[in-house]
């Protein structure tokens, strides 16, 4: 557990469940009615076999997939927002300003340097007449998240000469430029190496401690998963505790 | 910076494909330009020459009756305001046999009058010039000739002209048995006449017409007098004028009914051709109602059925003929730019596939769905005008220059790819309108942007989820 005592959820999600239609009118549920809070400053893990749904839970929290059902509520500086209920544009300023995500397979573009990658989110979510503004806080925001994640001076370099580890330093760092309340990793060491996971481990713990970040991480690493304050275990579409969820 | 902008540099940066479809658009774009300003140009060229031929509004009578009060309907037309000068003219299809048996449009001016409503004074040429446009068959009038005299159209047709040119005929061939103080009628002919032998300078000629109004074959005879360039090689190859009262003789117009010589009708030229619809009716009210007048009355014209017409009108077929011409060309070209669309169209289908992962990233990170289909659009939309302003920016230059490289080309291959003797022009026209310009790019544009379209609304279709699981 970190120093920062949790405290408000940032996020909440309230019966979710998830259905998707098969052939024949049958349907697959792969998330029954679940409950979730995710407090400020809190790093939870959820761990289960394949298949169980941990990725599709994911992918609602982060606004890319609609939940069949329940509900998920955002806090943020006393504002709240509620899916459903979100129109295009507010789920994705959320997915741009409140969430970051890390992905297993880092996910950079590889026409864009190593800077540009960091500096992306930021350039997506700045409007056009703000941008000159806000370019060189950016940029200096992404050199010091660079440096943060142990890649300066490796500013200009295409993602493709970067190393597995290396490009998901890049990732955790995109992921942090607009400062979300939550970030969401997917199986973030499940392409990488025993050595490079347990830096990357190291470096997610050590950036939720320097940060306060919420983070909700997918692994299959017990390593990834012990330094988590909170660790829920996933059997088919739910968690082994109903009320694991919710505790803290 | 919207993010579309900065990841379009991006991607066109690093790849040369889309740039391919960018230059088929230019290639486009660049044909059609050139072609359009040509062929415009060769409209502006043959305009500005039929013009010169014929006066700018032409008061004609029907075929059979013709028309007749030349005096009164000469000053009907002077007086109308407007009219700068008018002229009587005829106008007949003639045979003649010189070396092959020929026909020719035969046209009977007043000498005096009728440089003041045509170019044809402009036209007619020295003896000095006929010799140099023999020798060299590709060789034009110089656009920078000095101003013609006013008198040498009358000069040409005088009896001292027709009566030189026997004696020197005579001097060649004393068996022929003329006349020399009672020499033939004279006649200009056009000066591909003589370039291709068909007649030649103090050839005396026998032309056979039918009378209007005896409906009985007329046969006089002409001596070759001198020719004249007008810049249509049909005109230069086919027209021939005479003097207007010699050939009301020949033709036997006498007019009974009304007693008076018959002609074909009036030409005038107008001091602003803007102007001409609007004069062309005052001069038709002008002439309808002396008409209308009591016969006795000196200002009073006989009655017959008119039509008057603007030189464009006379020439309507010839002149829409280029036109549709043009327009067909145009239609067909704009094939080039619809396959560069669908090249766009493919390399962005690419592109998407391609960047699937890229775009399902952009949509986790809080790209909107709208904004992913702008972002494939304006990369479309980017090569499409991009190729449109090299390919314009290219057409002006050619435009510009196209003499010059025609020039080098022909010094490079000795081939001609637009030889004067077909087109019967010395330089390759061009003439680039804003309005072509328009007729090219909002095509190519409306192109461009349905080839951008599909491929941009797909990517926004695109689930990123299993974009992101797609490594």
């Amino acid at each position: 557990m970190n120093d920062l005592q949790p405290s408000h959820p940032v996020l909440s999600a309230r019966g979710l469940c998830r259905e998707f239609s098969l052939t024949e009118g049958r349907s697959l549920e792969v998330l029954r009615h679940l409950d979730l809070d995710i407090h400020e400053a809190e790093m939870v893990a959820i761990v289960g076999l394949s298949g169980v749904g941990k990725s599709t839970l994911l992918h609602c929290i982060g606004l890319l997939d609609t939940p069949s059902s329940g509900q998920l509520i955002y806090h943020k500086d006393g504002q709240t927002w509620r899916s459903p209920g979100l129109d295009e544009a507010q789920r994705c300023a959320l997915r741009n300003q409140f969430i970051g995500f890390v992905f297993q397979f880092f996910h950079l573009l590889n026409d864009l340097d190593v800077l540009e990658n960091v500096m992306l989110p930021a350039i997506v979510g700045t409007p056009k007449a703000e941008w000159k503004q806000r370019k060189h806080e950016v940029e200096a925001r992404a050199r010091s998240l660079l440096d943060t994640v142990g890649l300066s001076g490796r500013e200009k370099q295409a993602p493709g000469t970067l190393s597995g580890g290396e490009r998901q330093r890049v990732a955790i760092a995109r992921a942090l430029i607009n400062n979300p309340r939550l970030l969401l990793c997917d199986e973030p060491t499940g392409n990488l190496d025993s050595n490079t996971s347990e830096k990357i481990h190291t470096l997610l713990r050590q950036l939720h401690e320097d940060f306060g970040t919420s983070i909700l991480v997918v692994t299959h690493d017990p390593d990834l998963a012990s330094r988590a304050d909170r660790r829920l275990a996933m059997i088919d579409g739910r968690f082994e505790s109903a009320a694991d969820g919710t505790d803290r | 910076m919207q993010y579309q902008t900065f990841l379009s540099k991006r991607y066109l940066k690093r790849r040369w494909a889309p740039w391919a479809a960018a230059l088929a658009v230019a290639l486009g774009v660049f044909s059609l330009i050139s072609v359009l300003a040509v062929m415009e140009g060769f409209k502006l060229e043959m305009k500005e020459r039929i013009r010169g031929s014929l006066s700018h509004v032409v008061v004609k009578g029907s075929a059979m009756r013709m028309l007749v009060g030349e005096d009164p309907l000469l000053e009907a037309a002077r007086e109308t305001a407007g009219v700068e000068a008018a002229s009587p003219f005829i106008e007949t299809l003639a045979i003649y046999r010189s070396t092959v048996l020929d026909y020719c449009i035969l046209r009977g001016i007043d000498p005096s009058s009728e440089p003041k409503v045509s170019d044809f004074g402009l036209y007619l040429l020295s003896d000095e010039e006929i010799d140099r446009l023999q020798a060299d068959r590709f060789l034009m009038l110089p656009d920078d000739r000095p101003p013609p005299d006013p008198q040498r159209v009358s000069e040409m047709f005088s009896l001292e002209r027709r009566r030189q040119m026997l004696r020197w005929r005579l001097r060649g061939d004393p068996s022929v048995g003329f006349d020399e103080q009672a020499p033939p009628q004279g006649l200009v002919v056009g000066i591909e006449a003589l370039r291709s032998g068909r007649l030649a300078l103090g050839d005396v000629v026998q032309l056979s017409s039918y009378s209007p109004v005896s409906y009985e074959p007329r046969i006089g005879q002409f001596i070759v007098v001198g020719a004249f360039q007008s810049g249509v090689y049909e005109q230069d190859q086919r027209w021939a004028y005479s003097d207007i009262r010699a050939l009301q003789q020949i033709l036997d117009l006498w007019d009974d009914e009304a007693q008076d010589m018959r002609i074909t009708g009036i030409s005038l030229r107008l001091s602003d051709y803007s102007q001409a619809n609007q004069i062309r009716e005052q001069v038709q009210q002008e002439i309808g109602r002396r008409m209308e007048l009591d016969p006795t009355d000196g200002d009073a014209i006989p009655w017959r059925s008119m039509e008057i017409k603007t030189w464009e009108e006379q020439r309507e077929n010839l002149l829409q003929a280029v036109e549709i011409e043009k327009r067909i060309i145009a239609a067909m070209m704009l094939l080039i730019v619809a396959f560069a669309a669908a090249m766009i169209f493919l390399i962005l289908m690419l592109l998407v596939i391609e960047k699937n992962r890229d775009l399902g990233v952009l949509r986790a990170l809080g790209a909107t769905r709208s904004g992913v289909v702008i972002l494939v659009l304006k990369q479309g939309m980017f090569l499409c005008i991009t190729g449109a302003v090299f390919g314009l920016l290219g057409g002006w230059l050619l435009i510009e220059n196209i003499n010059q490289i025609h020039e080098l080309l022909y010094l490079a291959t000795g081939v001609r790819l637009f030889p004067p003797d077909i087109y019967y022009l010395e330089k390759i026209p061009a003439h680039l309108r804003w309005q072509d310009m328009v007729l090219v790019c909002a095509p190519t544009l409306i192109f461009g942007f349905l080839g951008s379209l599909l491929p941009a609304l797909w990517a926004g279709r695109r689930d990123p989820i299993k974009a992101l699981h797609h490594e």
